[in-house]
């Protein structure tokens, strides 16, 4: 799954620096996005969860650097608490000791995976006016997908199988108030960029009810939904960042479609990963599957939103929109070659 | 052997102590002097001589860029530190129950070590906003996450305890003007 979620990131890259409105500094966007990309390679290739706390660490500290009205320590704080948690949580794993240690040390890891994100109940601190790069915003949609899916690649390794259900449960549990959160959120909240980045929460939280149902359907419900946002809402809410700031929302077709690509309508990915889920929530424990269905009903409303807050797309920012819309559809209609690629 | 692991944990715990209770840079260099050290004999006794050698080394820089600094002073538990060091010894005991009544097996020394300085560390860079502080904090987490994998008997962990030495070395030896955060240093709201 790595594999894929790297490639999607690259690509994803691509799209923002060669499709960027026009006043936007690619050099910039480019540079941070290829360290980004390093970091990523780096997470996905270390031999141990160790090192891949480090990188993490590494990679706050770093972009903690940049320049931002935000403080260094309180830009640093929640991927710190992050590694914190996961490392406190893997000890607790890796010795001897009574079974509700081990389940304090599953806490943690879940924990410690969504304070990396950056999502509910540790949302980062979030200025709609700094660069992308300097934001919490790589984090939750360009870093956070491959992080994620790293962190439950070696979790499953080390959780017993006697907690394995109780890490289940807290991933849905928080997966469900994110969804719930994110998705109130992003319809009820004032600011439009604000409203982006709890959408991006509320994709999360259907990830992670993925990845704690630890069947097929839930894994690939999750990967679908990542690489949706990591080539669909993540390139949608960079392009829409001038058109914010301009405040010079549209109601044109095209926001019609961005709106149904955000809220997972048919034929687009987030459709295929929400029937996945549905079908996985169903095979698991039936109401789960009734509470997700309500749940993904929060999506539209936000979803009209954000659409009509991209404005009017227009030369090789239009393309670039009709490009992720395709790659979205494309996903949509055809998620199995994703699927099998990443073995599921 | 376990007499010198226990007073190397020790040693690490007191080291953290001091950068929880010190607020100037002499006594956050001394802090995190006593939690390399400590360290150090730790990956030493658990057969790791390449791993302690670059702790030593990268902590040793880290303390040093610390103590450097232009401006240094002890500031060693000023006015209204109790709240920490309570939180230090608390930390102390219950990391001290976990390592040797909770949990079985031998290396309770490190293990103690190990989840004292990560609560510790995690407490001190939440809690503080001055760079220095934030710094040296994570410098002294990046040595507790190297000397982890320790914890696990079929895991190598001399990569985990270079890097962790690396970056702890690196962390302090930031140029400072990077990030230094002032309304002078105007970011770039265009850059997307």
């Amino acid at each position: 799954m790595q594999l894929e979620l790297l490639a999607a990131a690259a690509a994803t890259l691509v799209l923002a620096v060669v499709f960027a409105p026009p006043r936007v500094v690619r050099a910039s966007l480019l540079t941070w996005g290829l360290a980004g990309l390093a970091g990523m390679a780096a997470i996905a290739l270390a031999p141990s969860l160790d090192l891949v706390l480090l990188i993490v660490l590494v990679l706050a500290v770093l972009q903690a650097r940049l320049a931002s009205h935000r403080d260094f320590a309180t830009r640093v704080r929640g991927p710190v608490l992050a590694v914190v948690l996961l490392a406190i949580g893997l000890a607790f794993e890796r010795v001897d000791g009574p079974v509700l240690l081990e389940r304090f040390g599953a806490v943690g890891i879940v924990a410690g995976l969504v304070a990396a994100i950056g999502l509910f109940p540790y949302i980062h601190e979030f200025d709609p006016e700094e660069s992308v790069v300097a934001s919490p915003i790589p984090w939750i949609a360009f870093i956070g997908p491959l992080l994620a899916v790293t962190v439950m690649s070696w979790t499953r390794q080390v959780v017993a199988a006697d907690v394995s259900d109780a890490f289940g449960a807290v991933l849905i549990g928080l997966g469900l108030l994110n969804v719930a959160w994110g998705s109130i959120a992003s319809w009820r909240t004032e600011s439009d960029a604000a409203a982006w980045r709890y959408s991006f929460m509320a994709d999360w939280g259907l990830a992670l009810c993925g990845f704690g149902m630890a069947i097929s359907d839930g894994m690939a419900a999750a990967l679908v939904l990542l690489v949706s946002v990591v080539l669909g809402r993540l390139p949608l809410y960079l392009w829409s960042r001038q058109a914010l700031r301009e405040k010079r929302p549209a109601d044109r077709p095209i926001n019609l479609l961005i709106a149904a690509l955000l809220a997972g309508s048919a034929p687009f990915a987030g459709f295929a990963a929400r029937v996945l889920l549905l079908r996985g929530a169903t095979q698991l424990y039936w109401p789960l599957a009734l509470v997700l269905a309500l749940a993904m009903l929060l999506w539209l409303p936000a979803s009209l939103r954000l659409g009509r807050s991209l404005g009017g797309p227009r030369g090789r920012q239009a393309v670039g929109v009709a490009i992720v819309l395709a790659l979205n559809v494309l996903l949509g209609l055809y998620p199995q070659p994703l699927l099998k690629l990443a073995g599921l | 052997m376990v007499a010198v692991e226990a007073a190397a944990a020790l040693l690490a715990w007191l080291g953290a102590s001091l950068l929880v209770l010190a607020d100037g840079r002499r006594g956050l260099a001394l802090g995190l002097a006593l939690l390399t050290a400590g360290f150090a004999v730790l990956a030493l006794a658990g057969g790791l001589q390449l791993g302690a050698a670059v702790v030593a080394a990268g902590g040793g820089i880290a303390a040093w860029q610390c103590w450097r600094s232009p401006a240094a002073n002890w500031g060693i538990m000023p006015a209204g530190s109790t709240p920490r060091l309570v939180l230090c010894i608390g930390s102390g005991l219950l990391g001290l129950w976990i390592a040797a009544v909770v949990t079985l097996g031998p290396g309770s020394a490190l293990r103690f070590a190990i989840l004292v300085v990560l609560g510790l560390m995690g407490a001190r860079v939440l809690s503080s906003s001055e760079l220095h502080v934030v710094l040296a904090g994570i410098a002294g987490l990046a040595l507790a996450l190297g000397a982890a994998p320790g914890l696990d008997l079929l895991s190598d962990g001399t990569v985990p305890d270079v890097a962790g030495g690396l970056i702890a070395a690196g962390v302090m030896a930031l140029p400072r003007s990077a990030h230094v955060h002032s309304g002078a240093a105007e970011p770039d709201k265009r850059a997307t």
